[in-house]
């Protein structure tokens, strides 16, 4: 792993994160054994892995939603383990399990989060402005979220996401269960967050989709981070050149 | 805090938009009080008006033994030939069967009320009333109208279709008889003993046995006229004895008692201070636990929790801002259940009855405020119970299933303000809910200053307890085998 000293402050290092939890039929489950890797500013990294490999996991020690067993993470610098508020200050995190309130309306939901966020009132109506222009979200601003079709609650959950701008975003699935155009929709602004210098951490089971957006990838299984490296280096590992034989190539070799 | 605050704006807001949540807090406590009086009253109105015209039959053994007794027990139960003038007279003045009972066993006190209501002139009432029954004192009479007025109805038989011959000396006799009575056949028998006419000859007593089944309403509803139609035989018959012998009309009746109630808190009062602590607790838990469902197992079963987790919010703001709600919708709702069972009371069919007793079901500043600080203690206890479980649960199925235990532990205790008898002293003051539904009758009674050591006892303990709870609630929002129970 590199030592660049400035990484610290804008990125995300994950160093020996192990979750252990205890299952009721099935004992102690290691979800995450182990697991550091780094991600950088203006860069996506891709978090590869079947169902049940510890994606999850991962991403929810990172959000400060599940405390580590051991092991620690630094996200902009701020500890996961002791800095929570700090560190979801600096992340906006989107996964298939992030809904939103469905008696609210777009707008009213935007300005929630933004109020969580502690921004300003004014700040947050500038900001809303933008982003509903962008995403062209203006029509159905003041629908309420349950109305709305899968497509738009995608946009109104990206603007919930972005709209205290911060510089780490992670993504749990995000295209998960979505069709062509809304993952489009997220596949736009992932690039979009990387022009912006973000740095993006992004899980997937699909291998196509780490081959189109992701600069480096962790390849986890059965919790354990097998491989972490650039994608071109990932492909050179077989013939074929595609992701889904280097994967298959590890996990067989490593397990 | 400045984020608990915007947390409990916007539950509000979710919450309010939430059919659910508006039905338990506002509606059903608005609402079911006067719909449970309105359909208890005319259920009961119905059956009772039903059970009084029904024209029931008694069984009369031995009517050869006495028949001039029996013939006049005849004439006394069938309210056409028992004549009356008395009814006759308050049908002229509007005055039914419901009003009647209000007055019953009363003084002339309550009628004069109850005419000025019915802008009645009550001395030519009285008049009338007085000349119809041949009475020289009203005050004597009034409590006695209603029952004269309304004679029981009954057709006397003297066989049973099918056991003509029964006779007391049956070895079947009670048998046949405990099955007449519970097919319906007839209501209760009449037993004329051998000697009775040589008894009241030689004004001795003659000892007749009625024999009725305890779980037959009409059976019990006959037992009761038929002791009251011997018992105005057997005041004639004493009242004919005594001036056959030339003494005064007293001779038999050396004393006779009046209950005149003093004026203060009467029946309203009491039915008030019986139910509103009941009426209180319950709806206060009943506000609180859809909010509390919605907030707590409805983050997890809309998938809406992760997306508050990942705020920068601590997890004490997101409690206290749900907890607030929760809270909110308990007080707004036991608070509503209050005012609908006070005006339900005052206008409904009890009106009569206070206006009849004089008495307005009020309370003073001190004891309203008393009130409401004794309620919101339980109400927090309630709403982080009910938070706590909520949280816990995957969806709102669990979260329902969790609660419906919990509201029989509640409902039980609560109750306590229904039962006859039971005070509040250190004993009660210290058992957490009995404790309040107690205080609470006795401030509603206006017991309030001889029970302030008690009502301070009780808030502390309920308000540690409140504190202690909501500490948990706090504790248990923050361990993740709560939130992400698999
Ligand atoms: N709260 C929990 N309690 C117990 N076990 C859990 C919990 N959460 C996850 N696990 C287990 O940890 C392991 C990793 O789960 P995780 O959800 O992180 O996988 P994933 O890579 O995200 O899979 P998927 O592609 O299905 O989302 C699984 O075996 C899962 O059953
Ligand atoms: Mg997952």
């Amino acid at each position: 792993m590199g030592d660049d000293p400035g990484l610290g402050d804008t990125g995300v290092k994950a160093e020996g994160l192990v979750k252990i939890f205890k299952d009721k039929k099935r004992g102690q489950v290691r979800a995450v054994d182990d697991v550091s890797f780094e991600a950088h500013p203006g860069e996506v990294f891709g978090l590869l892995g079947i169902n049940g490999a510890g994606k999850t996991t991962t991403l929810r020690m990172l959000s400060t939603m599940l405390k580590p067993t051991s092991g620690d993470a630094s996200v902009c610098g701020f500890s996961v383990t002791r800095q929570g508020t700090e560190v979801r200050r600096n992340i906006g995190f989107m996964s298939t399990a992030t809904s939103l309130y469905g008696r609210l309306t777009a707008r009213e939901m935007v300005v929630y989060f933004g109020k969580l966020n502690r921004m300003h009132p004014d700040k947050i109506e500038k900001r809303m402005k933008v982003l509903f222009e962008l995403f062209d979200m203006n029509e159905f601003a003041d629908t309420r979220c349950d109305k709305l079709s899968t497509g738009m609650k995608q946009k109104v959950s990206i603007v919930r996401t972005v709209l205290h701008d911060p510089q780490v975003m992670i993504f749990d699935e995000p295209t998960a269960g979505l069709d062509v155009l809304t993952s489009r929709t997220i596949v736009d602004f992932v690039r979009q967050c990387r022009i912006e210098k973000k740095c993006v951490i992004f899980s997937t089971h699909i291998m196509d989709e780490v081959d189109k957006l992701c600069d480096r990838v962790g390849l986890i299984h059965n919790g354990k981070l097998l491989a972490c490296e650039p994608i071109e280096d990932l492909k050179s590992y077989t013939d074929s050149g595609r992701v889904e034989d280097a994967f298959v190539k590890i996990v067989e070799a490593k397990s | 805090m400045n984020s608990a605050w915007t947390v409990f704006r916007k539950e509000l807001l979710d919450v309010m938009r939430d059919r659910r949540t508006l039905l338990f807090m506002l509606v059903i406590p608005t609402l079911s009080i006067p719909v449970l009086m309105w359909i208890t009253s005319g259920a009961m109105t119905h059956f009772l008006e039903k059970l009084a015209k029904e024209k029931v039959d008694v069984l009369v053994l031995g009517q050869q033994h006495d028949p001039k007794l029996v013939d006049e027990l005849r004439q006394r139960s069938n309210p056409e030939k028992a004549g009356n003038r008395l009814a006759k007279v308050l049908e002229q003045y509007g005055l039914g069967e419901k009003e009647l009972a209000l007055v019953k066993g009363e003084g002339k006190e309550a009628f004069v009320r109850l005419l000025k209501k019915k802008n009645v002139d009550p001395k030519e009432f009285i008049g009338k009333v007085m000349d119809s029954v041949n009475a020289r004192d009203f005050d004597a009479t009034a409590s006695n109208i209603a029952t004269q007025a309304f004679p029981p109805n009954f057709r006397i038989i003297t066989k049973l279709d099918r056991h003509p011959d029964l006779s007391p000396d049956d070895d079947d006799y009670k048998d046949v008889l405990l099955n007449a009575v519970r097919t319906d056949e007839i209501a209760a028998v009449v037993e004329i003993p051998k000697d009775s006419m040589k008894k009241i000859k030689d004004e001795d007593t003659t000892r007749i046995t009625i024999r009725y089944l305890e779980t037959s309403d009409r059976s019990t509803m006959a037992l009761k006229g038929l002791k009251r139609i011997f018992k105005s035989m057997s005041k004639r018959m004493a009242i004919e004895r005594i001036k056959a012998h030339g003494l005064p009309e007293g001779f038999a009746a050396p004393i006779e008692i009046r209950a005149e109630r003093l004026p203060g808190p009467g029946l309203l009062v009491k039915l008030m201070s019986q139910f509103l602590p009941y009426m209180i607790l319950i709806f206060s838990f009943l506000g609180a636990l859809y909010p509390a469902i919605d907030l707590g197992a409805g983050e997890k079963e809309r998938g809406t929790l992760e997306t508050l987790l990942v705020a920068p919010v601590s997890r004490l703001s997101l409690v206290l801002g749900k907890f607030g709600v929760v809270l909110t919708a308990a007080l707004v709702s036991s608070l509503l259940a209050t005012v609908s069972l006070a005006i339900s009371l005052q206008a409904g069919f009890l009106s009569d009855l206070s206006v009849l007793s004089g008495e307005a079901f009020s309370f003073s500043a001190t004891e309203a405020i008393t009130a409401i600080v004794m309620i919101i203690p339980i109400s927090c206890i309630f709403s982080a119970l009910l938070l706590a479980l909520s949280i816990f649960a995957k969806s709102f199925k669990e979260g329902q299933a969790y609660a419906s235990p919990l509201q029989m532990i509640i409902i039980l205790p609560a109750l306590v303000s229904i039962l006859p008898g039971v005070k509040l002293d250190w004993m009660t003051a210290s058992i957490p809910i009995v404790n309040v539904s107690l205080a609470l009758k006795e401030i509603f009674t206006g017991n309030l200053d001889q029970h302030w050591a008690h009502m301070a006892l009780i808030f502390i303990s309920t308000a540690v307890v409140a504190g202690l709870l909501l500490w948990f609630a706090a504790w248990w929002f923050r361990r993740e085998q709560v939130l992400f129970r698999s």
